[in-house]
């Protein structure tokens, strides 16, 4: 239960509605995720938790909505300590939170979803009728009666907030609520948050992108490696400041590309025209992609997310059939959804779910870096395997390749992120490949793992691989790419050479505006 | 509060202390329950270990009743390897029964070098195709195969007895008493499988078979490419459809190949043991089942089902001797569940480490963060 | 295996019984006019052999809409039926008080057998799939069940209180309706008030949404401040009561003798009944009757004279299993109608 009994005194000098002191989380293992962290919550402000991945930015917000409990320090709601044994008890205590994988049954309706866990008898009517009053309130509208599956990820993130606004949470916590906004739906969003704010609540929003917390936030808190490195007032804020805090060191602001000794030559080594794939659900994923990737060139693909990326990768990978069009690597044309054809001919994969898709992962390190390989000598001969030369193998590639981990049979779950990509980079560029596939390569990394993976990706373009980089951060494509191509439900808007990018232009037509392009063709 | 740790590694003695610390527990609590009902606990464990494994004639008896358990272990172990619970293990080894006895019945006259391995194919190739079809409805119509199996257990029981109690089929004894009480037609003695005696007991030729069959799969799972696959598809079906790999066909063969190991223990049972179609026999029996328990007991390692199904060939062999007021029909199949209960109880104490949580810092439900391991 | 003994079993009983000497069996009794007519006997027997199959199935859809799989219904049945059977010999009592003592005994000893399959999938973690066999082995009828009943003397003598038919009223005799729906033991009727209890619950009450949102996404249920981990506990011990109650159907209403296995496979039945009715009540209502039509049709045409193969009646429930389920996992079916999203599936909170 929570521990708050008495309604906070307001006045004489408001005390904060939400603050964090001296929390610390460990985890099995040795991990600390938070480390004396202190954090202290405005009423009516908009508070921005700004850190890199693995920052320890969730672990705090788990402390605050009651899934974690700190093994030190205290949480003070309004003023008074509070003790958070489940969920429900930070629910009771007026905190709501947007997870960044939204908590949502996708088969319920909307008011459903939005009555969970409330008491009393179910009144559908009465439900439905609150959903639409608090959407008219803070300009939320989304249909009550509506199926979760049938809304759009934007519409979604509504419901969320909904769900938070009607338990009466005076502190909404935004766990990285744009990545899967158009620049326009992110707009509409601040908006949302700013009519919240003006009726005295407050939102915690979580984020690593500093452009996205100037514009929102009142203040801001930098975490670095579990460990609060100050607060600022955005207003007065430097953002190179606040970079070197996020980041422990000087960084470049923005993207700046990171320079290779070879230009793409004239050799296409990948290349699709008019594919057209279904997705998952049915619907129409890519409706007509017409891309080229040359040798020694990186052609990123950017765009929100949900827009064909991932089925973009697997018709690529021969995981996903077309329905028209030719995909071609190197001189084999994909006649049939094989992964095996689209290997012989000489692809390379990293899928975006690495760990489940591309590895197995209770399986030991040796056994996933053989998983292309096993079927030929110099691994097996015949049936049979050989062991020994695959044990050989994952030692030659965990040095070559820096994968830290006691030794090739520890099981590839336990590894931490960037040692899990390592992996996966080393059995598919160990193929010498003439093409490759990377869906958001450096997701949830490290700094440190980010740039071993981007050396990696350049490294491979120097030696002649054509890559098609799909991402969703827009500074990683800046950094790697030759030429951009912005997809959007499913089609290329548009592909633009590196130099000429407009990150404002790029942003317009990720949101499927294409209203400038077409006038400069007039 | 307790909470519980995701082991990284699991240290080696526990892979031996937790096996043993749940026999233990199973057979405290096996006494306690026979204590219960009235019967001195130590005096009916010594009895099932003398009548089971070391009074005169036991161990023979004990390998005949483990040879069945061999098999059906052997086939449960194969599929749920890969994640197929492959719960027909029974109907399997009723139509490797009546594959192999349809065999012996036809090939009459045939020299015995012959019909034997005849019998032996023909219970494999049926067992398979009794697999088979539950493998095709998961592999390509993606219908859950606990089920169907299930199913075909019934109708395996069903099939048999029709072929001997409700038709005049080729299975059936149509001379003499046969006609008046339905029973199965035997076949050619000369048919019946050989044994090799070793002075204190007697090792069947289907038990030879077993062994030869657990060796042959644990090569297969360790060392081939086949076994690559089914162990990439059991534990991530997704990165084994990214690597290319036949998941339909691997479900298929390994299923069939689960069948058929099955089916052997069908032609073991006419060949070795009962030397006709017994339905009714085969039905009471619950091969399949206890099959299931050996393999859950040895840990899906072929090797270990070998020990194990001797075991509870043993436990099995001591029920069926011993039974009486004292010592009544069901004590076994409590002990046997008891065991296996235990047994999947305890695996928890090897892949989590229990951790007493000082006050107030307890997480209260647990999982080892992705960081936890290894950090580079 | 078990189930074509259970029914020679039960023919056999049927034999000795003879016409009309033994009430409890709709089956036999044949009166003269439009109720003993060949599709209403039919219909009227689908009913009560379907019975059992529906209480025990309407168990297993409450476990698995929390995400859990409870493969060992079986064993539960035979607990159930092994609890009612030394309740009937022992509790003392009217009639009718014996009798419910026998129900409230099955409901608790099926809910006990439940308990350990949710401690060991719950708390230990156990594979959801193995564990249910797992009881099935300890509790089924090589197991628990007959160690129990040998041990406490279950066999000697029949019981001596049965569930009987309740006539409604003078319903009873009205022509069709009569024999179809009033013509009952209390646990048919006590089935039917469940399958409407127990559709509010689901689909009207706040608790049966918190339970639906525990089956189909835990994590959002969790976060919503459900108690996932509680929810399944209580869902799979209710659902085992239920199947012990199903279990003291046997020996309370149709063999009032023990012997080993006599639920005769029926819980793998109740099981496949689950998926057939699409995890809804109403639904499982249809199939109950629909399977215990098959259950019971060999006798009345036997009993009729009508030549067919046992063993091929026998068969026909476990085919259209088969055909259902292999429909039921295709197609548009799956899509709309498919189990609970997070059926079978552990839940561990998160970690980031």
């Amino acid at each position: 239960m929570s521990d708050v009994t008495s309604e906070p005194t307001r006045a004489g000098g408001s005390p904060p509605a939400l603050s964090a002191r001296g929390i610390t989380k460990r985890f099995p293992g040795g991990v600390v995720a938070n480390e004396a962290v202190d954090l202290d919550v405005a009423p009516g402000e908009v508070h921005a938790l700004l850190g890199e991945n693995g920052a320890g930015k969730s672990t705090l917000s788990n402390c605050f909505t009651g899934l974690y409990r700190p093994d030190e320090g205290s949480i003070l709601v309004d003023g008074a300590p509070v003790s958070f044994h489940s969920p429900r008890d930070a629910i009771e205590a007026g905190i709501g939170m947007v997870h960044q994988h939204f908590r949502l049954v996708e088969t319920f309706t909307v008011a459903e979803n939005v009555a969970l866990g409330e008491h009393g008898p179910l009144r559908k009517r009465a439900d439905a009728a609150r959903v639409r009053e608090l959407g008219e309130r803070y300009g939320l509208e989304v249909d009550p009666n509506a199926r979760i599956w049938q809304l759009s990820v934007g519409q979604q993130q509504r419901v969320e907030i909904i769900k938070a606004l009607s338990r009466e949470a005076r502190i909404l916590i935004l766990d990285e609520p744009t990545a899967v906004l158009t620049p326009h739906e992110a707009e509409a969003l601040f908006s949302v948050l700013r009519r919240m704010t003006a009726e005295g609540r407050s939102v915690i929003f979580i984020s690593h992108k500093l452009d996205e917390v100037r514009a929102v936030a009142d203040r801001v808190t930098v975490l670095r490696d579990g460990r609060t490195e100050g607060t600022r007032s955005v207003a007065g804020a430097d953002s190179r400041e606040l970079a070197r805090l996020m980041v422990g060191r000087d960084v470049t602001l923005g993207a700046e590309r990171i320079e290779r000794s070879t230009a793409p030559t004239d050799d296409v080594l990948l290349s699709l025209s008019g594919v057209r794939a279904a997705g998952d659900h049915g619907r129409e994923a890519l409706a007509g992609i017409d891309l080229e990737v040359h040798a020694h060139e990186i052609v990123g693909v950017c765009g929100v997310s949900g827009n064909g990326q991932r089925e973009l990768a697997e018709v690529v990978a021969g995981m996903r059939a077309t329905t028209a069009g030719t995909v071609r690597i190197g001189e084999t044309e994909l006649s049939r959804a094989d992964p095996r054809i689209a290997q012989r001919a000489g692809l390379a994969h990293v899928p975006e779910d690495r760990l489940h898709t591309g590895l197995a992962p209770s399986l030991p390190i040796e056994d996933n870096l053989a998983l292309r390989a096993y079927r030929s000598p110099p691994l097996a001969t015949g049936p049979f395997l050989r062991r020994r030369r695959i044990r050989e193998q994952a030692t030659e590639l965990m040095a070559a390749y820096d994968v830290r981990a006691p030794g090739p049979t520890t099981p590839t779950r336990v590894l931490s992120g960037g040692n899990v990509q390592k992996v996966l980079l080393a059995r598919e560029l160990s193929s010498s490949p003439k093409a490759l596939v990377a869906a958001s390569p450096t997701r949830g990394l490290d700094v440190g793992a980010i740039e071993t993976v981007r050396t990696l990706l350049v490294d491979a373009a120097e030696r002649g691989v054509a890559i098609l980089l799909l991402s969703e951060d827009l500074d990683e494509i800046l950094s790697l790419a030759d030429r951009i191509a912005v997809i959007y439900e499913g089609r290329i808007q548009a592909v633009v050479s590196r130099d000429d990018a407009d990150v404002e232009e790029l942003g317009l037509l990720m949101g499927g505006d294409r209203s400038h392009l077409d006038g400069d063709a007039a | 509060m307790i909470r519980l740790e995701r082991r990284v590694d699991q240290p080696r003695w526990l892979s031996l202390a937790v096996p043993l610390g749940s026999i233990a527990v199973a057979l405290l609590v096996g006494a306690v329950v026979v204590a219960l009902s009235g019967n001195d606990a130590i005096a009916t464990y010594s009895r099932i270990v003398d009548r089971g494994f070391t009074s005169r004639g036991a161990f023979t008896a004990t390998l005949t009743a483990a040879t069945p358990l061999l098999f059906t272990g052997l086939a449960a172990a194969t599929a749920f390897r890969m994640g197929i619970f492959n719960i027909g293990g029974e109907g399997q080894l009723i139509v490797g029964a009546v594959g192999a006895s349809g065999a012996g019945i036809v090939l009459d006259g045939r020299p015995a070098a012959l019909a034997i391995p005849a019998m032996l194919v023909a219970g494999a190739a049926c067992g398979a195709a009794w697999a088979g079809i539950a493998a095709v409805l998961r592999a390509w119509l993606n219908t859950n195969e606990i089920i169907t199996t299930l199913m075909l257990n019934y109708l395996a029981i069903n099939l048999a007895t029709y072929l001997v109690f409700g038709s005049k089929s080729r299975w059936r004894d149509l001379e003499g008493s046969g006609l008046m009480f339905p029973k199965g037609k035997a076949i050619p003695e000369a048919f019946e499988f050989p044994s090799v005696d070793f002075g204190n007991f007697t090792v069947s030729f289907g038990f030879f078979i077993g062994i030869a069959a657990a060796i042959a799969l644990y090569v297969a799972f360790r060392s081939t490419r086949f076994g690559f696959q089914t162990r990439v598809i059991g534990d991530e079906p997704r990165a084994a459809a990214y690597a290319g790999m036949r998941t339909k066909r691997t479900i298929l063969a390994l299923l069939a190949l689960s069948g058929a190991v099955a089916g052997l223990g069908g032609a073991s049972d006419v060949g070795d043991t009962r030397h006709l179609l017994d339905p009714k026999a085969l039905g009471q029996a619950g091969y399949g089942y206890a099959g299931i328990v050996v393999a859950a007991l040895a840990r899906l390692n072929p090797l270990a089902v070998v020990g194990v199904s001797i075991l509870m060939g043993g436990l099995a062999n001591a029920g069926r001797a011993l039974q009486g007021p004292d010592f009544p029909a069901g004590l076994v199949g409590t002990l046997q569940g008891l065991l296996l209960v235990c047994t999947l109880a305890g695996e928890l104490f090897a892949r989590y480490r229990i951790r007493r949580a000082g006050a107030g810092a307890g997480v209260v439900a647990v999982a080892a963060p992705p960081g936890a391991g290894v950090q580079g | 295996m078990i189930a074509s003994t259970a029914l020679v079993q039960v023919a056999t009983v049927l034999a000795q019984a003879g016409d009309g000497a033994s009430s409890a069996l709709p089956v036999a009794s044949t009166g003269g006019g439009v109720n003993s007519n060949l599709l209403i006997v039919i219909f009227a027997s689908a009913i009560f052999y379907g019975t059992p199959l529906l209480l025990a199935a309407l168990g297993e859809m409450l476990t698995e809409r929390s995400g859990v799989l409870n493969l060992g219904v079986e064993g539960m049945m035979l607990m159930g039926a092994v609890a009612a059977c030394w309740t009937s010999l022992h509790a003392g009592g009217s009639g009718w008080m014996v009798v419910t003592q026998a129900m409230l005994a099955a409901v608790v000893v099926g809910g006990l057998t439940a308990a350990l399959h949710a401690v060991l999938v719950l708390t230990f973690r156990v594979e959801q799939i193995v564990s249910g066999l797992a009881i099935t082995i300890l509790a089924g009828a090589a197991g628990l069940s007959s160690y129990l009943a040998a041990s406490l003397d279950l066999a000697s003598s029949p019981i001596p209180h049965r569930l009987e038919p309740i006539h409604v009223g003078g319903l009873a005799d009205l022509p069709v309706a009569g024999p179809l729906l009033f013509d009952h033991n209390l646990l048919t009727y006590l089935s039917w008030v469940l399958v409407a209890v127990l559709w509010w619950y689901l689909f009207r009450s706040r608790r049966g949404l918190h339970l639906r949102a525990v089956g189909e996404s835990p994590a959002t249920a969790d976060a919503m401040g459900i108690d996932v981990v509680r929810t399944r506990y209580v869902h799979t011990i209710a659902g085992g009561g239920l199947a012990g109650l199903a279990g003291a159907f046997y020996p309370l209403a149709i063999i009032p003798l023990w012997s080993d296995g006599l639920t005769g496979g029926r819980g793998w039945i109740a099981l496949a009944l689950v998926i057939f009715g699409f995890w809804r009540p109403e639904l499982i209502l249809v199939g109950a009757y629909l399977f215990g039509a098959f259950s019971s049709l060999g006798l009345t045409l036997q009993a009729r004279n009508v030549e067919v193969s046992t063993q091929l009646l026998d068969s026909l429930p476990y085919l259209m299993t088969i055909v259902v389920l292999v429909f039921v996992s295709t197609g548009w079916a799956r899509r709309r109608l498919g189990a609970p999203a997070a059926l079978g599936t552990p839940y561990e909170r998160e970690a980031r």
